[in-house]
């Protein structure tokens, strides 16, 4: 995963959640009133940047509210309370108004079916924002699409889904980019086309947003980290500065060959994970790599790799909470049971 | 592009989709059998109706040949428009379009225009083929006010049912649902509200069925100014001067307006808060 790139490092922020909130609104029947609703899950407080040209790896479990707060960034939810600026013209802050014009949002698995073209489906949407043949033509190449643009969209694979998905997210020229867990179901060919794909249109000053729960997916590809748990931000801010601040930075995995006791290369209190295969060994330690190196010249033993080493998703919401990881693990399995402070709402859905 | 453009445009592209569909061609035979067949039967100059009653207009023909739209047609829009919406939030296109920066009223305008116009187009075609088959039988066309009364009463039948289909797709989250729904309304306003009429009849005192009885007849005519097939069959006895209800044609003309005023607000407000 590389650090914050040193281009970005200056680039300002061009859109602002400040305490934002929506929570759905879930059934809660009563004898007496049948319809009743009440505030469910959902996300609350959330107060986020969104940079230009960089890259934002939206990381949390399953019902973490991922889903939600992308919704309400793309402007497909309401506000329920909060405020959105933006400033894209670098110089004040406004009110967003509709956040649709200038957001570009890619959901979770669009199955494209049925007997129209590519070109058809892109043309249909791009008929509700007035985009041009042209753009949806140069789109088509962006993506890697022009040459299926007359294929079915029943004929589309599921990475080209995805990349007609992103086409769709693109159709306004948007300023900012959404996506929606986009590598679930690529197999790593797509994936790395995909990952390719969004650093480019970074590249381009694009602010782009990746939601995920399988933190190894957004190696290399983001350069800022937003932590969120049961609908709350817990962290955000550059890949490494999140990373120095809770305590995950600083890890090494170390390979070598035969066998070898850590106690031996390392203190025991810096040990994370030791395993001693038939024919080499991995040593994860937290903090003194090089102390280990040296030892491990001192002794003659053959290093065969040394790396550092990310937190994976239970580790980071471990670092952010304070939580052991079996509390972590119970909290995210059982967090869809747990209904946040709940009172009766207006809704339909 | 204005915003009227923009809607045009989103409905032309669900009309044209729906108009190629499979679908349509497996109900193009049940329009053929009750639009124009139903006109061919009425026009028989040898047909006694029950009661000994032989129409002898063309707009009575039309009159009665509009069971055919009752029956066939409204059931179509429901089976063409029941899947407007629960189809798209299955498959998440309906996140991708609520994504764009088109006011959700406009996309619900767009969808009620493309769906209504999908099967208006086939209805009216078949009608225009009926009204042909009518002359070709009885020698005589009904006039222009006839026409245009008849067309805009069935496009407003289409359109009610369209809505209630689309409603019922914006509620339902299974395709199974929203069509249960859509064809339930149909069922029940189609066949079951004769059922209604003679309960409340019943419990009003009035002698129920008795053709004859003013009573009955007016208690009918104000019932079914709460049915869509009922108001459909006032603003088509507007240009029958032989058949008094007891119902002012302002009043089936006002009942019209309402039943399509308030699906349309409904399917609108549904729009706005949906969640896909």
């Amino acid at each position: 995963m590389q650090g914050f790139p040193v281009g970005l490092a200056m680039a300002e922020a061009v859109l602002s959640f400040r305490s934002v909130q929506h929570r759905h609104a879930v059934p809660a029947p009563r004898l007496t009133k049948p319809w009743a609703k009440r505030e469910g899950p959902g996300v609350v407080g959330v107060s986020l940047d969104l940079h230009e040209g960089a890259v934002l790896g939206l990381i949390g479990p399953n019902g973490a509210g991922k889903t939600t707060l992308l919704r309400l960034m793309a402007g497909i939810l309401p506000v329920q309370s909060g405020e959105i600026k933006s400033r894209f013209d670098g110089e004040t802050w406004t009110d967003a108004g509709d956040l649709r014009t200038f957001v570009g949002h890619m959901p979770e698995q669009v199955r494209w079916q049925g007997r129209s073209t590519v070109v058809d489906a892109l043309t249909q949407l791009g008929d509700m924002r007035g985009t041009s043949t042209k753009t949806i033509e140069r789109l088509l190449a962006l993506v890697g699409l022009r040459s299926r643009r007359d294929e079915p969209l029943d004929n589309l694979s599921q990475g080209m889904r995805q990349r007609l998905s992103i086409a769709a997210a693109l159709l306004g020229s948007p300023k900012v980019l959404l996506l929606d867990e986009p590598f679930n179901g690529l197999d790593p060919v797509a994936a790395q086309a995909f990952a390719a794909l969004v650093r480019t249109l970074a590249s381009k000053g694009v602010s782009v947003v990746i939601s995920s729960h399988m933190v190894a997916q957004l190696e290399g590809l983001i350069d800022r980290i937003a932590l969120l748990h049961r609908g709350q931000l817990l962290d955000e801010g550059p890949l490494g500065e999140v990373e120095q601040r809770l305590g995950l930075s600083g890890r090494y995995a170390i390979t070598g060959s035969g066998e070898v006791d850590p106690k031996t290369l390392v203190d025991e209190k810096s040990i994370l994970a030791f395993e001693q295969r038939e024919h080499d060994w991995i040593l994860t330690v937290d903090g003194p790599s090089a102390e280990v190196l040296k030892a491990a010249d001192d002794s003659g033993v053959a290093l065969t790799s040394w790396a550092p080493v990310r937190p994976n998703l239970v580790e980071w919401l471990c670092a952010a909470t304070g939580m052991s990881v079996d509390d972590i693990s119970l909290e995210v399995a059982s967090s869809a049971l747990l209904p946040m402070q709940s009172m009766e709402v207006r809704g339909d859905e | 592009m204005s915003d009227l453009q923009r809607i045009l445009n989103v409905a032309s592209r669900i009309r044209r989709e729906r108009l190629a569909g499979i679908r349509l061609k497996i109900m193009m035979p049940i329009l053929l059998l009750f639009l124009p067949g139903m006109a061919w039967g009425f026009s028989d100059p040898n047909i006694v109706l029950p009661g000994g009653h032989r129409p002898d207009t063309a707009m009575e023909v039309l009159f009665y040949a509009s069971l055919g739209v009752v029956f066939g047609a409204t059931m179509c829009a429901v089976l063409m428009a029941f899947d407007g919406v629960s189809k798209d939030r299955a498959s998440g296109m309906l996140e991708v379009r609520l994504a764009q920066p088109m006011p959700r009223r406009h996309q619900a305008t767009a969808l009620i225009l493309g769906h209504a116009q999908s099967i208006l187009l086939p209805v009216y075609a078949l009608l225009a083929v009926a009204v042909v088959l009518v002359r070709l039988r009885m020698g005589e066309w009904p006039t222009a006010g006839e026409l245009l009364v008849y067309s805009a009463s069935t496009g407003l039948i289409v359109l009610w049912y369209t809505l209630f289909a689309l409603l019922a797709s914006t509620s339902a989250r299974e395709q199974g649902t929203a069509i249960a729904f859509g064809i339930g309304v149909w069922f029940f306003f189609t066949f079951l509200w004769a059922l209604v009429t003679t309960m409340v009849a019943y419990a009003s005192g009035v002698a129920v069925g008795e053709a004859n009885d003013p009573a009955w007849v007016a208690l009918e005519g104000l019932l079914d100014l709460l049915s869509p097939n009922g108001v459909y069959h006032h603003l088509l006895e507007t240009q029958l001067p032989t058949v008094d209800r007891g119902v002012a044609a302002w009043q089936s003309w006002l009942a019209a307006l309402l039943w399509t005023i308030v699906p349309w607000w409904a399917l609108h407000r549904r729009m706005e808060r949906l969640v896909p």
